[in-house]
Formats: structure tokens, sequence, C-alpha cells
């Protein structure tokens, strides 16, 4: 029997829990206990346990076992537990990357990192029950000022804690008792302000509903220390179930003589009334408060007078947050010196936050203060969900600021989160991934704030309204860059203008965006393009508009779905001359933004565009137009996927383009970098046929050396598309000595047919999608397979090689952080580690050296440490952690860089790439226009194609063309809109080829979607395009 | 003074100004909504104006002019549900019932609103229907929930 001396089964009936059906479960584990005959379990009906994100919540005591996301059905294995003196495994809270349960409430990373003072109560006590708030010491504060402190004691108490108001804006709470105690009046009044109106924000709301008595208390205690008899707490209306709780704690304290007219038996008299709130965000403003309690518009007055002096009716009257006052019975009972021990110089104690958004936990937390950012998102808010980026977080609603991935180590106290923009606010922190746009938060918080501006003052109620309008503007991609410094001018003068906080904060959002986001602001209004794929007025469909070629995958969606594959086919075309290779290695923005992830999964957009490509008849042809000869001639340097596409829209202008390839074949890194395992020669050879076909001349082995030997050919214009072909170098000793493989040189000789001896075990270092794709070739090498084998599927075999590699072989990744930070797509990296590579991870290679044949490499082991601009963790060497680990064949794959010519007389990054104007790719060389990999550095697939577009459409214009290169391949009018069927359905796994014939040879990995499947797959769509609003 | 309906909701208060924003929250849970006679005997028993009583009734937004549906479909439009997706479920909501924003159906049987903050965002994104809560939401349980309560009502 597990409950001897009994059982409690704390379960919560906060907000969330109850949404989430805490109250049928109570009622159904009640009735497993009796129906068990347990009589020692007890169970008690809590508030809030923070963990809102996985409830109900449910804690057995005396073991402390925590169960989330109980169901009302899993209450007999709850029950048969507690008999049993077990625990329910699938009830137990995971770690969410090694999966291993945590059964201790105590050790879950979400509490671990917890300091609960404000909180202590929360999820321990039944909030209903006066005596267990009594049990934990309950209005033993009360008493100890009653009995031996006079009111200035008091105030000088809180004072020496350093305690500033949880309000937001942070004045020293004692101080502003001891206004209100010196001013002069009759009749004072103390004001517990509960309007909670921040929206993403609801700690004050848990706190009434957890643990109303400390509230209560403290709200005596200031009485106590101010002389006042009222009391009032002003509650958001939206917030029943606070409202409740306070009416029940209120009685069950007058009943106690905790208030009333003889509190303790004394002559002090006090009592509290609950004023509900109508809705309205302005009243979370003070003096708009008061006006609201008084019956009137709540509309603010200016300062001075402080209420401190005229408040409520013209009387004294001190306002505290409900946080504060839930502090002060701690302060006295422990002394102002325990409480100045927590946190830092200027902020004292604890901050309670509401984490929410795009974090793993979302909840009610509380830490000492000083505790950084990244400690809060990532230790106890689990970091950031669905392997998206980190993108900001919204601190203090919509008062304060969004702090970007750079702010990560700022430590959460009033000042630095002042000086950083934001302000603590009322403790709302909403996190925010790539998926939000900086511009459409700002819009977002502008919309509620012009709604919520009281209109009494101008410079808040005209001011946020053209805030918005310009918000709304700058959104759809309407105006330019030049507009930004007059919203800016804007916002400092609303913030200055305004005669309450309300007007005075209001424009932070904008001010912090501006700040930390710009380039995404600039980015809407010259590119026209919103990357989080979030702005309406820029969006219709997310998936087409994080196309960097922009394909308008909705409608060849569709038409897979209707079985029209070669129109399918043909509305890709219109945008990219490379859909069967797109179809098989894109990385897919769109699948990243596509809403039905919303739902279950993203629809396997990839995966249907390359059975469309399966089935191309011709058809697009017919559309396809080849405009009269301009007699102009482009030279394209690099005939990758950005040279080569520019050519072809070139070529179909009436251009006539020759493109230089310095190696054997056109394709660039298609060819040399992509192995054929993810994309077969004859594919590529195949469009690239095409390409020629439409005109473009290709001149292998001919290595361009100056734009000028280019002019003097007589072309009147040239389009730099090298690519990103040389091997960043480790620089770690050794590194010459025993000739370490660069992964790219490695990559094109296995493509060329070259021997490339690897040996038994082989070490990548690096964690980019090169790197996957050099070990996965290295494995693939020691399996025998020939990747110059004339047909993949029957892999001519090397018998010496074979017999001396086979089964022998051990690739390792080294990479220097952790799988969440490697910059290769999940799903290659999903792919090696399922075909055997190993990973090291937190490995950084220090020195390289041959030992007895062998090579070693010397490695420090790594940990992450704080957090860099780009949102990711920053290696740190632990110390005295050196090893060594042995190999016989090395593959640097750390990046690469261009490797441009002399000749060209470019200038170059420090990354050595090129820097053409953006919009319209053009250097500073006249006629000369670069893109793709040259000027982005090592990128994808798509985005070279799009750079091509984009070269393409300026080189016409600069040539005398209109620099439209739209295609129209077939009737725009052919679609099939289809009703999207209703309910969850998962996607279709794209099939694949199993392990073993996968790593022995060459041979494609993924197999493609029969049409039926993929007809079924396009039919998840949401078709967000056609949606009307 | 008072009518014979409201007379009841009266009786629990004194007739101050200060009890406007109580009284009319009492007006409202008895009668759906403010009519427009309501407004004026707020005003007669507090002894102020129609225009002060109106105007504390239209800052507010808790507070109706207009009878209200019989379900009131509150969509959240806090910031953790607009991260979340909340966007979405507003449009499929209004899509389920064929109301825009504020609108009320002419059978009166359902109001869809948006409001700031439920207060539930650690369940982004969500909506309320008669105040209870629903989260975790997308599109499919949007329709799911929108389409139970009108089976329900029509006896389905």
């Amino acid at each position: 029997m597990g409950c001897d001396g009994g059982c409690t089964v704390r379960i919560c009936q906060g907000t969330g829990c109850v949404s989430a059906g805490s109250r049928k479960l109570t009622e159904a584990l009640q009735t497993e206990i009796d129906a068990r005959g347990l009589d020692d379990v007890e169970i008690k009906r809590t508030g809030c346990h923070g963990f809102c994100e996985r409830g109900p919540i449910v804690v057995t005591d005396p073991d402390g076992i925590f169960y989330s996301a109980v169901q009302p059905d899993d209450a007999p294995d709850v029950a048969d537990a507690l008999a049993d003196e077990g625990r329910v495994e699938r009830l137990l809270y995971r770690d969410p990357t090694s999966d291993e349960p945590i059964p201790h409430y105590d050790d879950i990373p979400f509490y671990k990192g917890q300091q609960q003072l404000i909180l202590r109560n929360c999820g321990i006590i039944d909030p209903e029950n006066i005596d267990e708030a009594i049990d934990r010491e309950a209005y033993q504060a009360l008493q100890k000022a009653f009995a031996s402190m006079s009111p200035e004691d008091v105030i000088e108490e809180v004072t020496e804690s350093g305690l500033r108001g949880r309000g937001g804006a942070g004045f020293p709470t004692g101080v502003k008792w001891g206004f209100a105690r010196k001013a002069e009046g009759d009749e004072k009044y103390v004001i517990c302000n509960a309007d909670e109106g921040d929206p993403g924000a609801f700690m004050d709301r848990s706190i009434l509903e957890a643990d109303p008595h400390a509230v209560i208390e403290g709200m005596a205690i200031a009485a106590y220390a101010i002389g006042a008899h009222q009391g009032y707490i002003y509650v958001r209306a939206e917030y029943p179930l606070a409202v409740e709780r306070l009416r029940i704690a209120l009685r069950q304290a007058r009943e106690r003589g905790f208030l009333g007219d003889n509190i303790l038996g004394g002559d002090f008299k006090f009592d509290i009334r609950i004023f509900e709130g109508a809705g309205a965000f302005v009243c979370g403003e003070e003096t708009a408060l008061i006006k609201s309690i008084e019956g009137h518009r709540g509309m603010p007055d200016p300062r001075p007078p402080f209420p401190a002096n005229s408040g409520l009716w013209g009387k004294p009257t001190n306002i505290n947050n409900v946080k504060s006052y839930a502090t002060v019975p701690a302060i006295l009972r422990k002394g102002a010196d325990w409480y100045s021990a927590i946190g830092t110089e200027n902020s004292k104690g604890t901050a309670v936050f509401s984490v929410t958004g795009k974090v793993l936990n979302s909840g009610l937390i509380e830490v000492p203060m000083g505790t950084t950012l990244a400690d809060i998102i990532y230790e106890i808010g689990g970091g950031i969900p669905g392997n998206k980026k980190f993108k900001a977080v919204q601190i203090g609603g919509p008062s304060g600021g969004c702090l970007p991935a750079g702010m990560l180590n700022t430590p959460v106290d009033f000042d630095s989160l002042t000086d950083a923009g934001a302000m603590m606010g009322s403790g709302g922190m909403v996190v925010m991934d790539e998926d939000t746009c900086a511009v459409d938060l700002a819009r977002y918080f502008l919309d509620f704030t012009q709604k919520e501006s009281c209109g009494k003052c101008a410079p808040c109620r005209l001011g946020t309204k053209d805030l918005l309008d310009r918000l709304t503007k700058i959104s759809a991609g309407i105006g330019t860059v030049d507009d930004l410094d007059e919203l800016e001018a804007l916002a400092k003068s609303v913030k200055v203008g305004s005669l309450c906080g309300l007007g005075q904060t209001a424009p932070n959002p904008v001010l912090t965006t501006l700040r930390y986001f710009r380039d995404e602001y600039e980015e809407h209004l010259r590119m026209k393009r919103c990357r989080a794929a979030a702005c309406a007025g820029l969006v219709s469909a997310p998936c087409k508009h994080s196309c960097p070629a922009g394909i308008d995958v909705p409608r060849y969606v569709r038409l897979v779905a209707a079985g029209k594959y070669a129109d399918a086919l043909a509305v890709v075309r219109e945008r990219i001359p490379f859909p069967s290779v797109c179809g098989l290695v894109c990385f897919h923005p769109c699948e990243a933004k596509c809403r039905r992830a919303l739902i279950d999964d993203a629809i396997s957009i990839r995966a249907l565009k390359r059975t469309a490509a399966e089935h191309d008849d011709g058809r697009w042809k017919e559309g396809a137009r080849t405009e009269p000869s301009t007699g102009k001639r482009v030279a394209i340097v690099g005939s990758g996927p950005a040279g080569l596409t520019a050519g072809y829209y070139l070529a179909r202008k009436g251009h006539d383009v020759t493109a230089f390839e310095e190696f054997p074949d056109p394709g660039g890194m298609m060819r040399y970098g992509i192995p054929d395992y993810r994309l077969p020669k004859d594919v590529l050879t195949d469009e690239i046929d095409e390409i020629t076909n439409a005109g473009v001349k290709v001149e292998t082995q001919r290595k361009v050396q100056s734009t000028q030997e280019l002019f003097e050919a007589g072309f009147d214009a040239v389009f730099l598309s090298l690519g990103a072909h040389r091997g960043v170098h480790l620089g770690i000793e050794g590194e010459e000595e025993v000739g370490v493989l660069d992964c790219i040189d490695f990559l094109r000789r296995v493509k060329l047919g070259f021997e490339v001896d690897l040996g038994e075990r082989v070490a990548v270092i690096g964690g980019g999608n090169s790197a996957i794709d050099a070990a996965r070739t290295a494995l693939r090498l020691a399996g025998g397979a020939d990747p110059s084998a004339p047909d993949p599927d029957q892999p001519v075999l090397d018998a010496s090689r074979t017999a001396k590699r086979l089964g022998a072989q051990k690739v390792t990744i080294l990479y220097r952080r952790t799988r969440g930070e490697m910059p290769a797509d999940e799903e290659e990296v999903r792919a090696a580690m399922e075909e055997g590579i190993d990973m090291e991870f937190l490995t950084m290679p220090t020195r390289i050296a041959t030992e007895n044949g062998d090579i070693r490499i010397d490695c420090t082991r790594m940990q992450l440490g704080e957090f860099d601009a780009s949102g990711r963790r920053r290696p740190q060497p632990i110390p005295d952690s050196e090893f060594s680990m042995y190999f016989d064949r090395i593959i640097s794959a750390i990046g690469e860089t261009p490797d441009i010519p002399e000749g060209f007389q470019l200038a170059t990054t420090k990354w050595n790439t090129l820097q053409p104007d953006p919009l319209t790719l053009e250097t500073e060389q006249a006629g000369v226009y670069a893109g793709g990999d040259v000027a982005s550095g090592p990128a994808s697939v798509i985005e070279a194609i799009a750079a091509g577009r984009r070269a393409a459409g300026s080189i016409d214009r600069y040539l005398g063309g209109d620099g439209d290169i739209g295609e129209t391949l077939i009737d725009p009018s052919i679609d099939y809109p289809f009703e999207t069927e209703e309910g969850e359905r998962p996607r279709i796994p794209v099939p694949t080829r199993t392990l073993d014939e996968r790593v022995s040879g060459f041979r494609e990995v993924e197999l493609g979607y029969s049409d039926e499947d993929a007809q079924r797959e396009a039919l998840r769509c949401l078709n967000c395009d056609l949606e009307e609003d | 003074m008072a009518s014979h309906t409201l007379e009841s909701v009266f009786a629990s208060f004194a007739g101050k100004p200060r009890e406007i924003v109580p009284l009319l929250q009492a007006v409202q849970r008895q009668e759906g909504y403010l009519p427009e006679d309501a407004i004026h005997e707020v005003a007669d028993f507090t002894r102020t104006s129609p225009s002060w009583v109106f105007g504390v009734a239209t800052f507010y937004s808790q507070f109706y002019l207009t009878p209200q549906g019989r379900q009131r479909v509150q969509v959240c439009r806090g910031t953790a549900c607009h991260v979340r997706g909340g966007g979405r479920v507003l449009v499929e909501a209004k899509k389920q019932l064929g109301l825009d924003e504020g609108e009320t159906s002419d059978d009166d049987e359902y109001t869809l609103e948006t409001v700031a903050c439920i207060g539930a965002c650690a369940l982004a994104p969500c909506m309320t229907v008669n105040d209870e809560v629903h989260g975790h939401l997308n599109s499919a349980k949007v329709s799911a929930i929108l389409s139970e309560h009108g089976s329900d009502e029509n006896g389905v």
C-alpha cells in the first residue's frame, strides 16, 4: 500500500488546467479513489502550478510525482498507481531531447531553475480553504506588524528591502507608502491594481486564483502602514475565476478577523471591496483606474498630484500591483535583509513572468532578478519548438519592447530592460520565432494601443492612429525607406507628448523593432518581401511568398490534386527552369511556412513538384516563346543554377547568351557538389539540355580571368555566377602535413570518377549540408559503390576496393556545437544518422598529427555558453577536456567561399563574396552583374535560381528590354479549387530505399510518391491563396 | 422610477454615481445587453445624466448596446495567440459562423467577437464559447468546436 500515512493528490484548478479539463478529471479521480476504498488518499484542488501548457497538472505527494496532460480517462490508472505505489509511466513528463521520463516535480527543468517566493503557495494550497494558507504562514506578517511594529517601522522595513513596484515602472514601494502615510487626509485608500490588461500576461490572474490571501494580507499591511480603512481590488472582468476565489477568500478572512472592524481583536479596521473592471486597457494606469472606480469613463489625469496625495475621491491613495502586495508578507516575516539578498544591486527580489508564445514550456515562472533572458527562455522555457529559430522576445506587452537574439544574455532587471528599450512591464514575456514578422508585430501592438487609447490627449489619440496607418502601409510594402525616419520621429513625439503611460509607452514596440529589425522594415519596402510570410498586405499564400523564385505553389499543388501533372509542371516552369532538380533537392522554404503545419504537418510540397516533373509531356513548351534576336550578347561566368537560369531567361528575351564553365560539364554545385544519391546526373543533364535548346551556349573547361576579356570579345553584359567552391581551411596545426581533404574538392573528385582513398575510418569536420553530403558519400564509397558507373542501379564494383573496405568503414562527423545548432537540413541529418554515421558533438579539433600510421585528431570538449547575435549558443572549450581520436582520413567541411580571379577587379567582403545591389544585382562595373553563392555565400539551389531570375530582368533592362521575364506556359484560367477535407490528416511519408540499398551505392535514396499518394497528399492543401479576407 | 424589470437589479445598490459601472454590469447580466431605456433608468437612479451613463457604457468594451447572440464566441487576439497563429483561428471562426467581428447572426444564435486577451496564454491560440475556454486551437479544431455547438442547438 503506497499511501501509508496518507497521500495527497494535488490537481490544478487554474484557468489553464480547468479549460484543459481538470474539473472533470477531479471528479473522475475521486470516483476511482472511492471505488478502490483508498481512504488515505486526499484530493486537493490547488491553484496554478505554472506549467499551464501541460495541463491538467496532477502532483501526488508525499513523493512529488508530476503528471501532465492528465485526462479523465487516465483516472483509473492514476488511482491504481496510488494503490500500488506505482507510477503511470505514460503520464510522466519526458525530457524533450532524450525522451527520458522525469518523475519528480523538483527535477523538471521548468521548475528546477525557478525560485518561488511570490508563487510559493501556488499549486500547493487549496485557495478556497484559508486554513491551508494559514498552515503556510498566511497572516503571520500582519500579526507581527500589529504586535511589534509601528506603521513607520513597516514602511521602513519595506523600503529597506528594496522592493520596487511590480506593476512595471519599478517605483520603490516603501517610498510610495511613505508618501501616502505623510499625506494629510481623514480618509485614505489602498487599491490593488489587478487590471492585468497586457495581452500575453496572466501572472496576476494566477496569483489571485492560487493564493488570494497573500494579496489580501499585503493590502492589510499597507492599510496599517498608511492609515487606510478601505481597500479596493480592481480586477479585470475577464477573470471570473479570480473574482470568485477573491470573494471566498475575503469572506474567510473576515470570518477569521483578518479583515473587518476589529482586526486581530484590536481596534484597527480595514476591509476590501472588489471592483470588476469593464474592459479598458487604459485603466491599468492608476489615475484612469481611480476614475473608473469613481463611476466615470476611465480616462487618466495629469500627475502631479499623485494618488498618494490626491487619489480616490481626492483622498490619499496607495496603489500597488498584485505581485507587490503579495511580496510584502514575506518581507515582514523574514526581514528586509533576507529579501534584499535576492536579486541584483538595484532590482531586489524575484520577478514573475508569464512565458508564452513560441516556447516549449509555456507558463508562469518566478526567477531571481538578474536571471538572463536566455536562462528563462531556454533553461526554464525549454527553448523554441519545432526546430525553428528564435527571433525575438517581447517583454512588457504593448508598452514594452522587442529584443532580438543578440540581447538574450541581458539580465532581467528593471534597469537592464529599460536600457535595452524594453521594460519589465507587468511581466508578460512573449517568445517569437522566425515565423513572426517584426513589422507585423509592431503593427499588431499599435492596432491594440490605438483601439485602447482613451482619446483624451491628442498625441496618443492621433499619434497611435497615424503610427498604425504607417505600419499598415509598410507591412503591405507601400512606401520608401525614407518613410522609416518619419515613422521613428513620430514614434518619439508620441512618447514625449502623451499624457499617461499608455501613450508614453505605446511607441516602444515600434522603436525597438526599428532599432533591432530595421532590415526587415527595409525588406518590406525595397523587396516587397516579408521573410516571416506573415504580413497580410504582401502575402496571400505563405508557401508562394516564401519561395525565393515565387513559384505559384498552391496552384500547382491543386493541379497535382486533380491529376493534371503536366499542367502542374507548366506552372512550376513559369518560374524556374529546374523543376526536377528542385523536386529532388530543394530545401523547401515553402514547407517551413506552410499553414497546414498549424493543424498537423506541412504539405510535402517538394515531393509533389517531383511528381509533376516526372510527368513531363513537353506541354509547357507550347507556351514558351523566344523573342526575336536583339543582337546583344551576354556572357555568363559559371554555369550553376544562377548562371543557367539567367541564361535561360535572357535567351528567351532574344539575347545571345554564352555560359563559360571551368569544369568539364555544366551545372556547378548541382553537378559537382550534390551527390548522385540525392540528384542523379541524368536528371540534371536533361534539364540543362532544355536550357541549351532554348539557345544558351555553354563553353566548358574555360576559366574566365577578367570581365575585361569578355567585353573585348564583344559581349554587352556579364553575369558573374561563379558560386562558392573554395573550402575554408581549419586553421589548426598539422592540417597541411596530414593532407586534410577539402569537402568540395572531395565531392567533385568523386563526381568526376577519380579514385579517392579514404581508408577505413573517416572524420568529417563541420555541421553544414556539405559535411553531411561528404559523410554520406564517404559511407557509400566504403560500400564499394562506383559513382561513375553508367547505371546507378547496377554499380560496377571495384573488387579490390570492395574487399578492402566493405563493412569496415566508419564515418564520424565532428561538430563543435550540438545537433540543435547544426546548419544542415534536419532531414539530411536524420538520414545520415539512420545510415549509421556517428556524430561527435561539442567537439573542437585543435591539432592534427600522424601517429603509427594513423591520423590523430586532438580535440577539446566544448560546452555551450552565451548566445551570439544569430541566437545560437557560442561553444566554449571546457578546461582540461582534451582527448584524441584516430582516423585514416579527414575531410574538412567548415564552409566554402567564392574563388574570384583578381582580374575581375571587384570589391569583396570579408567572406570574399561580391556585393552587388540586392535589388538589381548590379556591381560597381557597368554592365556587370553578380548573383548566387558568389554574392550570398553558400546558399541553396532555389536561392541561386531566384538570383538568376533577378539578374536576367536587370540585364535585359540594361540591354534595352523591358526586363519582364515572366512566362505564361499554361492558360491562367486552368485551376481546380477544392474544399479541403475537415479534420487532421498527417502528411504521407515519401518512400525511400531500404537502408541496405542506400548505403551500398549511389542510387537515389528518395523514391517519390505514387500518383495516387501524390494526389492524396495534395488534397491536404488549405488553398490559402483563394481565401477571401 | 425604475421600470419593473430593473427594480430587482437596483435593489442592492444605493444609487450613487460611483455605482454606475457595477450597475451597468448588473443590468447587462440580466438583460444580455444595455437597452436604451436602461441607460436612462440608471441615470435617473444615480441622479446623473444619460450622457454620463452613455459615456461610461460606450467607454468600456464589456458593455453592449445591442442584443448579443445566445452563444458568444470570443476569439483571443492576445500576443501569445497572435504569434501562435491566432489569426487563422479568427479566419476559421468567421468562415464557420458566416459572421464578421462584432456581428450577431440573424437568428440571435451567435455573436462573434475578438478580445484583447483572455489570459490563457499558455494554451494559445484560444477562444471562448460562452466563457468556456478552448485552447491549443487550429482551424480543424475550431470547425469541430463550432459545428458541435451548432448541432447541440439544432438537436442533431
